[in-house]
């Protein structure tokens, strides 16, 4: 039964193995999926649960996330699951005159390229977002921005899938990629059998590494941790994703610019971002350290978040927190992700290291990748995306 | 092939989370209390699977015969029990 060819075989079961799958086999090829664990066990499921773009640098990173959001817009109408996408927009708050200006210019570059972000004052702040502090200077409204719930979004492409006969191996181990003598891929060796095809594409996320590995190339994608505290279903604090500038600085190590904060928020990289879900419980963060892959709930990371947390929304102190979760993002340290053909291994695919954006941007990548298999014409230039960019200097 | 046939009954009161939700979440795919929690919300509420949890795992062996080990448990979190926000980040040890 493992015996049978695929077009293209996708490994990984989270959001950008899971859009992948899905564009290709609506595309009309013969698609498997394989997963070693369940769908969206790993980082899909440990995350937050956002698309925006004003978390996007200027050209190509904020031209895939707007192009993402239409396309989760549609999959929201088309897709017979509903994983929960509502367009709710996002506040960025600043807390100093200085972040007002970072704000001030990021704006404008973005208003430049036509996104639909603009400038907010503390009052209009206030009536966006009642329970907000009152001291902050103003911030960023950015109106596309939206939000889904991560799981439900790779349930929903493999349900879709599967109606274009997308096969699913969960619960399926990759043991070895398979190669013919010219070292090009003939096939998926897992635990539990082996997938013959001449495509495969590699959507491990964190672990992306590991299966470069396996074909002899290296994958330069590590671990970066992020803790997340969930909030006992509650009132209305938020209604919107709302996070600090700071949060930027978090993210792109190349701004610089250092906070008034604790040593304790200061040590563990700590920026405060709240969002609401669809069961009235509030999501409180975010955090960004490396950690290896352990995913422990630190108790003093937890602390500085909700310190963070409580400086922004001073009442949620007498809201219950429930649980404290932690996953690892694939990082890259330019911050865009590979999504591209492997040169020297015929056959190789990779899609991974979208760091905190694999939500994001998992519509975009799936259709990119589509592209680059089908030798269709992308959308727009993706050439900073190639994995051989890793090859130069 | 289930002894439990009532659909209608409560699991996960925190969340409520039916009999027939679960048994629908099995059929999506889920294996073990993690894979029906996410399709489910069974476990995901105030108690955090505290009371809901047995029962969970009791429904999956009956519908799919697995091992205990397959069914597994949730993954135990912080904090053990709901703290305030204020709690966990206010200044010094005041709570």
């Amino acid at each position: 039964m493992m015996n049978n060819y695929y077009d293209v075989v996708v490994v990984g079961g989270g959001a950008i193995g899971c859009g992948v799958a899905y564009q290709l086999s609506k595309k009309g090829l013969d698609v498997a999926l394989v997963e070693r664990g369940d769908i969206a066990s790993g980082t899909s499921s440990h995350c937050d649960a956002v698309a925006l773009i004003c978390d996007k640098k200027p050209g190509i990173d904020t031209t895939m996330g707007y192009q993402s959001i239409l396309m989760y817009k549609k999959f929201a109408k088309e897709f017979s699951y509903d994983f929960e996408f509502r367009q709710r927009g996002s506040l960025y708050v600043c807390e100093t005159d200085q972040e007002m200006d970072e704000a001030e210019k990021y704006v404008k570059q973005q208003q430049a390229d036509g996104y639909d972000m603009r400038m907010v004052d503390n009052y209009e702040m206030g009536q966006m977002e009642p329970y907000l502090a009152k001291d902050l200077v103003g911030g960023i409204w950015t109106e596309p921005d939206s939000s889904m719930s991560p799981y439900k979004l790779c349930y929903a492409y493999v349900e879709e899938g599967k109606k274009n006969r997308l096969k699913v191996y969960d619960r399926h181990t990759v043991k070895e990629i398979k190669r013919d003598e010219k070292g090009a891929v003939e096939g998926v060796e897992t635990d539990k059998g082996v997938l013959k095809t001449k495509k495969v594409v590699n959507c491990g996320g964190p672990w992306a590494a590991a299966l470069g590995e396996m074909v002899g190339i290296h994958i330069p994608i590590k671990p970066r941790k992020g803790v997340i505290l969930i909030s006992e279903k509650s009132f209305k604090v938020i209604n919107q994703k709302v996070h600090e500038f700071g949060y930027m600085l978090s993210k792109f190590e190349d701004i610089n610019y250092k906070r008034n904060v604790s040593e304790r928020v200061e040590m563990h990289n700590v920026a405060f971002a709240i969002e609401p879900t669809e069961a009235n419980n509030f999501l409180l963060g975010g955090h960004r350290e490396f950690k290896g892959f352990d995913i422990s709930t630190e108790i003093d990371v937890v602390r500085a978040i909700a310190e963070r947390g409580i400086r922004f929304f001073p009442i949620i102190k007498e809201i219950n927190c429930i649980r404290a979760y932690a996953g690892v993002r694939p990082y890259v340290e330019d911050h865009l992700p590979i999504v591209s053909e492997v040169e020297e291994v015929p056959g190789y695919y990779i899609a991974a290291g979208h760091e905190g954006d694999g939500i994001s941007l998992s519509a975009i990548t799936g259709r990119m990748m589509m592209q680059i298999i089908t030798g269709e014409e992308t959308d727009f230039d993706i050439s900073k995306l190639k994995f051989s960019r890793y090859k130069k200097s | 092939m289930s002894e439990y046939k009532d659909d209608d009954i409560l699991v996960c009161r925190c969340e409520e989370v039916t009999l027939g939700d679960i048994k629908e979440a099995i059929r999506q795919g889920a294996r073990d209390v993690t894979g029906v929690k996410r399709r489910t919300r069974a476990g995901m509420g105030l108690c955090q699977g505290r009371t809901c949890e047995k029962l969970v795992q009791q429904i999956l062996k009956a519908e799919l015969g697995n091992l205990p080990e397959e069914i597994s448990a949730g993954t135990p979190r912080t904090p053990v029990r709901p703290v305030t926000f204020g709690a966990l980040g206010g200044s010094g040890n005041d709570e």
